[in-house]
């Protein structure tokens, strides 16, 4: 027999305020295969916007469908732009690559090097919320943390395929090389 | 023509080569593409099985009962596993489960160097392995391998591994660090037959006694072996007579086979099919070590790029495509000991119902070892394997990140988190009654994981190394070592901020005490220390830096005459230096050898793993909850938590003032807003820096050795910066 949760326990558990012990049996239980329709349920019902959500993304962020595209948007409704390119770049950001910068976060022995490491803080333009923080070397290509492969989400795993197939493919660097583009021509 | 000892007069080789071409033709382990047996009797199939893990869990703990190490009796750094006559992993009991599929490795070593013919494999007969080069994380670690017979057949093995206090290394005696030749190592047993008839050879104890500061303590743990291995082999016996040998046979095959199908159910039932990506930088600040193979004397950084794709089909590969090149240094992996992170990471992030063997590993494939790379030194026969941990446990922390994703992703968020590693201090010299030897004190459980998903990280409760982490009796430590512990204190700015934030980790300080002579040297399981992992979670952020330090009072003894406080507690990180003027020393991730003195207080001060959320969303009540117990300073509830709260003397409670904390974190918001700018602006910026190629030289030659080691990752740095293709840093 498959097990399956109330919504309401599920709400209160993604809440942190679900008592541990059910967490525990949450935990240690056989896994609910009703678990994403009702997740993204519950999530739908909380976000301000009416696109389907295809899939969730992080705290703030989804992939919605939004007539023909897939797009990642935040919960205060800031749109990046099409899933399959890293919504970093259409984010604001602050980096933290001074000690001044670094030890409001990490202060005193606690403070890695600038010189080597700089903290990256990813805001929605929107609602300023910090929706992901690199600690990385510096240099370093901005993270592409995940690149659903939404289709075969959907055909393979739920057997609910989606009505468009799109490709899966890393359109990031389009981008960049465009922005290099725009350089060169100025 | 020999006859083999294995089914039907086959030799081991010759079953070896039978199942690898079955699972390469049909995709299930050793063929079995209709499994029915443990099916058709699911009662009895349990109990087999539940028969088979008892008598694991069962030789773990009579190891424990034998043993005389702490490693052993307090933190059960041990692990038993069954394996099929061609080294397969069947079950393995609870404890240190990275070294389930490199036993096997050991197992099927011999195998392959014909032990069964130029050798004789017999009942009773034991073998010892502990040498990276064939399979292993690194010398410490001990394998035990008994043969299992059955009426003349050899029809399985048993395994046991022990973490050794002492294997004869360079000091400080196990896991060294200033070492970098493969003779630092200490000793290296290449799966050796070291006893027959269920008895110890009385050539190798001698040789242990030459060998060892600490050779009471490897033969007890030897011992120790032998009793879980013959018990786990007796009881391997009784479960035949009673099930019949037919059905050991394939029910044992058959649940491999199983575990491997329920592995892709898992992936496919909790996770979300991707590409996910992450790096991990690794510092092994060698420059000042007090090593003679000159070369080595230098500092590098290396990036190690992790790329998992999650397949359509259910299978999981990770991919370390442009991981930089290897060093002379200790530090360096290879590909067996990368299993070795996949094998304990894989059993505490899918595999943790008791059912994990082989078949958890099957549907996962690592690629992009490339030679020559820090996970696969084509030299690693002249290196040191003291510790490739350091980056290892960096790498796998960062691996159960990126599951975390997908978990979360999927709606599993109980099951989203990540895992930190540290370092510290080690010790060797003469105890309290005058013997030199290595002293190593090792409680892991004082490391803080990262939050969960639906709450914060365990405080001092999670390490990737052992699902089992425990700190073991602060007593039994100070009876080993000549130190006494100062504390037991969960370390507030140990965490990682966020909505939930990471577990507290609890430094160790510790006092040299009574003893005639001390060396001070570094231990790691980490190589992060400037650079901190990205292990912040959807807005949370990583623990910070990670610090090994030596105090050294200028009037201890005026202190303890006057019954002063000593330092119980790190306190606040910005100012430890300023109460100790002069008196503190920051040693970096790789404390140079250094004589220690009555009193020093040495100072291993581990971070947690990523917060999960925005830490300005957490909830306040949360946080005077944390505060009332000592676990968040007021300095992290204004200006990280953006909490205002204020300290009733009479009540002893925090209380927070809501408006001001409403009002704080809407200030927040706004200058977030003022402060930042778009990612483009940034990535012009960043792109002039790198094409003018103004960055520190220790980054200059981390990318330049993994451009050497990789064109991939040459074009995809190309890209994302939009530089020309002949483009080199």
């Amino acid at each position: 027999m498959s097990i399956s949760y109330n919504k309401e326990d599920l709400k209160d558990m993604f809440d942190g305020r679900l008592p541990w012990n059910k967490v525990k049996e949450i935990m240690s239980n056989p896994k609910d295969d009703d678990r994403f329709d009702k997740y993204v349920d519950i999530l739908q019902e909380r976000v301000g916007f009416t696109e389907r959500i295809l899939l969730p993304l992080g705290e703030h962020l989804y992939i919605v469908q939004k007539g023909d595209e897939r797009v990642v948007k935040c919960d205060c409704g800031h749109e990046f732009g099409d899933w399959r390119r890293n919504w970093k770049l259409s984010a604001l950001i602050f980096v933290r690559n001074t000690v001044d910068k670094l030890e409001e976060v990490y202060p005193g022995l606690r403070c890695p090097n600038p010189d080597l490491c700089e903290v990256r803080e990813y805001y929605c333009p929107g609602c300023a919320s910090l929706l992901m923080v690199e600690a990385v070397p510096v240099g370093c290509p901005i993270i592409f943390d995940v690149l659903p492969d939404i289709d075969a989400f959907y055909l393979d795993w739920l057997k609910r395929p989606l009505p468009d197939q799109k490709e899966f493919r890393d359109m990031t660097c389009e981008t960049t090389r465009e922005w290099g583009r725009e350089l060169k021509s100025k | 023509m020999h006859k083999g000892i294995g089914e039907n007069g086959k030799t081991l080789k010759q079953m070896l080569e039978e199942s690898e071409r079955l699972y390469r033709e049909t995709g299930c382990y050793a063929g079995i593409t209709e499994p029915h047996l443990l099916k058709q009797d699911p009662i009895r199939s349990e109990l087999f099985h539940s028969r088979i893990m008892a008598s694991l869990i069962a030789g773990r703990e009579t190891t424990r009962m034998v043993s005389g190490s702490p490693f052993v009796r307090e933190v059960a750094e041990l692990c038993l596993g069954l394996y099929t006559p061609e080294g397969d992993n069947v079950a393995q009991s609870t404890g240190i489960q990275v070294h389930i599929r490199l036993m096997g490795d050991n197992i099927q070593w011999m195998i392959n160097k014909n032990y069964e013919e130029e050798m004789g494999i017999n009942d009773g007969d034991f073998f010892i392995a502990n040498d990276p080069v064939i399979a292993g994380m690194h010398a410490a670690d001990v394998y035990d391998m008994l043969p299992i017979f059955w009426e003349g057949e050899l029809v399985g093995w048993v395994s046991t591994v022990i973490m050794e206090m002492d294997i004869g290394a360079v000091t400080p005696g196990m896991m060294p660090t200033a070492n970098v030749e493969r003779g630092t190592d200490g000793l290296k047993f290449c799966c050796e037959r070291i006893g027959s008839n269920d008895k110890l050879n009385r050539d190798f104890e001698h040789k242990i006694e030459l060998s060892l500061d600490m050779a009471d303590i490897f033969l007890l743990d030897r011992k120790g072996a032998m009793a879980a291995n013959i018990r786990v082999r007796e009881e391997i016996k009784r479960i035949i007579r009673e099930f019949g040998i037919d059905y050991y046979k394939r029910a044992t095959r058959e649940l491999i086979e199983e575990e491997r199908r329920n592995q892709i159910a898992r992936i496919r039932q909790r996770m979300v099919p991707g590409r996910y990506r992450n790096v991990v930088t690794a510092e092994f600040p060698m420059a000042n070590q007090p090593v003679a193979w000159i070369p080595a004397k230098r500092d590098t950084i290396r990036l190690i790029p992790i790329q998992m794709d999650i397949l359509p089909s259910g299978h999981l590969v990770i991919d370390f495509e442009g991981t930089g090149e290897w060093g002379w240094h200790a530090f360096n992996g290879t590909p067996k000991a990368v299993w070795g992170g996949v094998s304990v990471a894989t059993v505490q992030t899918l595999s943790y119902d008791g059912r994990g063997n082989l078949g958890s590993l099957l549907p996962i494939d690592v690629v992009g070892l490339a030679p020559d790379s820090l996970l696969n030194p084509t030299q690693i026969r002249k290196l040191a394997t003291s510790t490739p941990w350091a980056p290892l446990l960096d790498i796998f922390g960062m691996w159960t990140h990126m599951l975390g994703i997908a978990y979360y992703l999927r709606g599993f968020r109980e099951e989203t988190f990540n895992y930190r590693s540290s370092g510290g201090w080690m010790v060797a010299g003469y105890d309290q009654m005058g013997v030199k030897r290595p002293l190593m004190a090792a409680g892991t459980g004082n490391f803080g994981p990262g939050a969960c998903g639906v709450c914060d990280g365990v405080d001092c409760g999670g390490w990737l190394a052992t699902p089992e982490v425990d700190m073991g009796n602060i007593e039994v430590w100070e009876m080993f070592v000549p130190q006494m512990e100062m504390t037991r204190r969960l370390e507030p700015y140990s965490v990682g901020y966020g909505r939930f934030r990471a577990g507290l980790a609890v430094p160790q300080i510790s006092m040299a005490h009574r003893s005639q002579q001390l060396v001070g040297c570094g231990v790691v399981g980490t190589a992060s220390d400037f650079i901190i992992p990205n292990l912040g979670q959807f807005g949370g952020y990583p623990g910070g830096r990670r610090n090994t330090l030596l105090l050294r009072h200028e009037n201890l003894t005026e202190l303890i005459g006057k019954r002063q406080p000593l330092l119980h507690n790190i306190g606040d990180p910005r100012d430890l230096a300023e109460r100790f003027p002069g008196q503190v020393t920051d040693c970096g991730l790789l404390p140079v050898p250094a004589e220690i003195f009555e009193g020093d207080l040495l100072i291993s001060c581990s971070a947690s793993g990523g917060g999960l959320g925005d830490p300005i969303e957490r909830d306040p009540a949360w946080i005077k909850a944390d505060m009332d117990n000592g676990l968040t300073t007021e300095w992290q509830a204004s200006n990280i938590y953006c909490v205002k709260a204020s300290y009733d003397e009479v009540s002893k409670e925090w209380t927070v003032d809501e408006t001001e904390t409403a009002q704080l974190r809407q200030s927040r918001r706004k200058q977030r807003l003022s402060r930042a700018v778009p990612v483009k602006d940034w990535w012009r910026e960043n792109r002039d820096r790198i094409v003018s190629r103004d960055m520190h030289p220790l980054m200059l030659e981390m990318y330049r050795s993994s451009m050497k080691m990789s064109g991939a990752f040459t074009q995809s740095y190309r890209d994302f910066w939009a530089l020309p293709d002949d483009f080199a840093l």
